[in-house]
């Protein structure tokens, strides 16, 4: 009974940081209809940010996460001002293939910036614990699934209550009407795109403090997002937050009672079911 | 005839190869209502189109005196040319409220956008009771009266409403035709683009007929009203 909640308890905690990994593919997809497969490698090179500004300047990775964020928001726009405004509403398949040569550039330059050794951001707290209800807490764990939750919540609250805000989700419902009425769709994309990285950059960074990075935990990152923003939705933050928490439970269940390496099976079979019998995700409409 | 504030002189527009206006002459004075009838096909939302620089066309485009054919949509619309669209593409799964904001989208001035809501809500009493509801689910007409609303809310010089009536009851549509008068009264010049060529005549200052591509007749809402012509075409008398 212990083990299982302490299973279920670092599963939750897992979620969350999925969720927030999944929150800017989401955005991006849902705003631009791209699926943007070099997201887990915007996921790395936050990581990488907050990994030397660690390692280089002693700079905490908490503190480390805004600055990460604001990085990867200027790579973002930057990437969408300069290279998929170009594709912008092409065909799906188009924006695959621009995207995918996006992480494979990402993935090389980072290897031969950054090398191909995994590193891990250390901070002196790292190892730190408190109990719960006879239950292990990790500090950093705890506190990047808070900065997460944060972070989402903040994002929501972005899209709901701001002129901004309001103006991303007009140009996803309705790109003509928007135009109507003064939005610019390419800078609204550059934007939300912008947004989508700068989630990715935050993500990342905590990543790197409750796991190993290398250049290549890109494409592994994509997929759980990919699976994430399926199985939640692509309707509203909560969806990404419910399929990030739920995705973190099965990953730490399966992990415990089949074992390690059936974590990926479980994962993707399941987004296989939902696909099947819920394909507006678990807390999307039925019709 | 300097004194317009909209003048259209030979304009050609068209998709592609295929020009779709013909040597199209119109002209809006400032707080005229005007009616641009027609039956379907007739090339009045393309003109449309073409006054807002979503399509590019050939001829004479001006508006206060200043040339628009240069101008890309954007800056046509921050000119005040502001359109009631087609089948009024309202932001569905957005509230009434949030659908009118948007409509202020490329002011900063938060007061007066304020104030403009207030009159537009004044205007649509029925739009500040509904404004927490999904846009999607309202009725048609009131479906209607929040495209007007977030039109308004950008503050037009020029309003044109396209198709207005289209699939309406009668008793609305007179009921949006009055308020269009009302907000003529307040200083808007309104283009009425309509394909219910009586419903539009009644409200209007003066009208233009359009078939296959150009205008075919122009004059006082009332003279063309009574028309023989114009009866036999679109009334069937």
């Amino acid at each position: 009974m212990q083990l299982l909640a302490q299973v279920l308890v670092n599963g939750v905690l897992l979620g969350g940081l999925y969720a927030l990994m999944a929150l800017g593919l989401a955005l991006v997809w849902g705003v631009l209809n791209i699926v943007n497969l070099a997201h887990g490698a915007l996921i790395m090179l936050g990581a990488y940010v907050g990994y030397y500004l660690f390692t280089l300047l002693d700079v905490d990775p908490f503190i480390a996460l805004p600055i990460a964020m604001v990085v990867l928001f200027c790579v973002g726009y930057l990437l969408q001002a300069g290279i998929l405004n170009l594709i912008a509403r092409a065909a799906m398949f188009n924006t695959l293939l621009i995207t995918f040569g996006i992480d494979v550039v990402l993935t090389q330059l980072a290897q031969m910036l950054f090398s191909a050794d995994y590193r891990t951001i250390n901070p002196g707290y790292a190892g730190a614990n408190f109990m719960l209800f006879g239950i292990t807490l990790p500090w950093v764990r705890v506190l990047a699934f808070a900065v997460a939750l944060l972070l989402t919540l903040a994002m929501w609250l972005f899209l709901l209550h701001t002129r901004l805000g309001r103006g991303i989700r007009a140009t996803a419902q309705n790109l003509g009407a928007a135009r109507l009425y003064g939005v610019s769709p390419k800078r609204i994309y550059a934007l939300t795109f912008g947004i989508g990285a700068a989630l990715a950059g935050g993500a990342g960074d905590l990543y790197g403090v409750v796991s190993q990075i290398n250049p290549y935990i890109g494409a592994t990152l994509t997929a759980k997002s990919f699976a994430i923003a399926i199985i939640g939705g692509l309707e509203s933050p909560l969806g990404v937050v419910v399929g990030g928490i739920f995705l973190g439970i099965v990953e730490s269940l399966t992990a415990l009672y089949i074992g390690p390496t059936f974590v990926d099976v479980a994962s993707f079979g399941i987004l296989v079911l939902v696909l099947i019998f819920r394909p507006n995700g678990l807390l999307g409409s039925t019709t | 005839m300097s004194g317009n504030l909209l003048e259209v002189q030979g304009l050609f527009a068209g998709y592609g190869e295929v020009p779709v206006l013909r040597d199209v002459h119109i002209a809006v004075g400032r707080g005229e209502i005007v009616a641009l009838v027609g039956s379907n096909g007739a090339g009045k939302t393309t003109l449309l189109r073409a006054l807002s620089r979503v399509l590019s066309g050939t001829g004479k485009l001006t508006f206060e005196g200043r040339d628009l054919s240069c101008l890309t949509p954007e800056q046509v619309f921050k000119l005040g040319i502001v359109q009631v669209p087609e089948g009024r593409q309202l932001f569905d799964q957005m509230t009434v409220l949030e659908n009118l904001m948007m409509g202020a989208f490329a002011r900063r001035d938060r007061k007066a956008i304020q104030e403009t809501l207030a009159s537009v809500y004044e205007l649509f009493p029925k739009l500040y009771e509904r404004r927490t509801q999904r846009a999607g689910s309202l009725s048609g007409g009131e479906q209607q009266m929040c495209a007007i609303g977030r039109a308004l809310m950008a503050m037009p010089r020029l309003l044109m409403v396209d198709e207005m009536s289209l699939g309406l009851a009668p008793v609305i549509v007179d009921q949006l035709l009055e308020v269009l008068s009302t907000i003529r009264k307040q200083g808007v010049t309104v283009l009425l683009v309509e394909q219910d060529v009586f419903a539009a005549l009644e409200v209007a200052d003066r009208g233009y007929v359009m078939e296959t591509g150009t205008v075919t007749q122009s004059g006082t809402a009332q003279a063309l009203s009574e028309d023989p012509e114009v009866k036999r075409a679109y009334l069937g008398i």
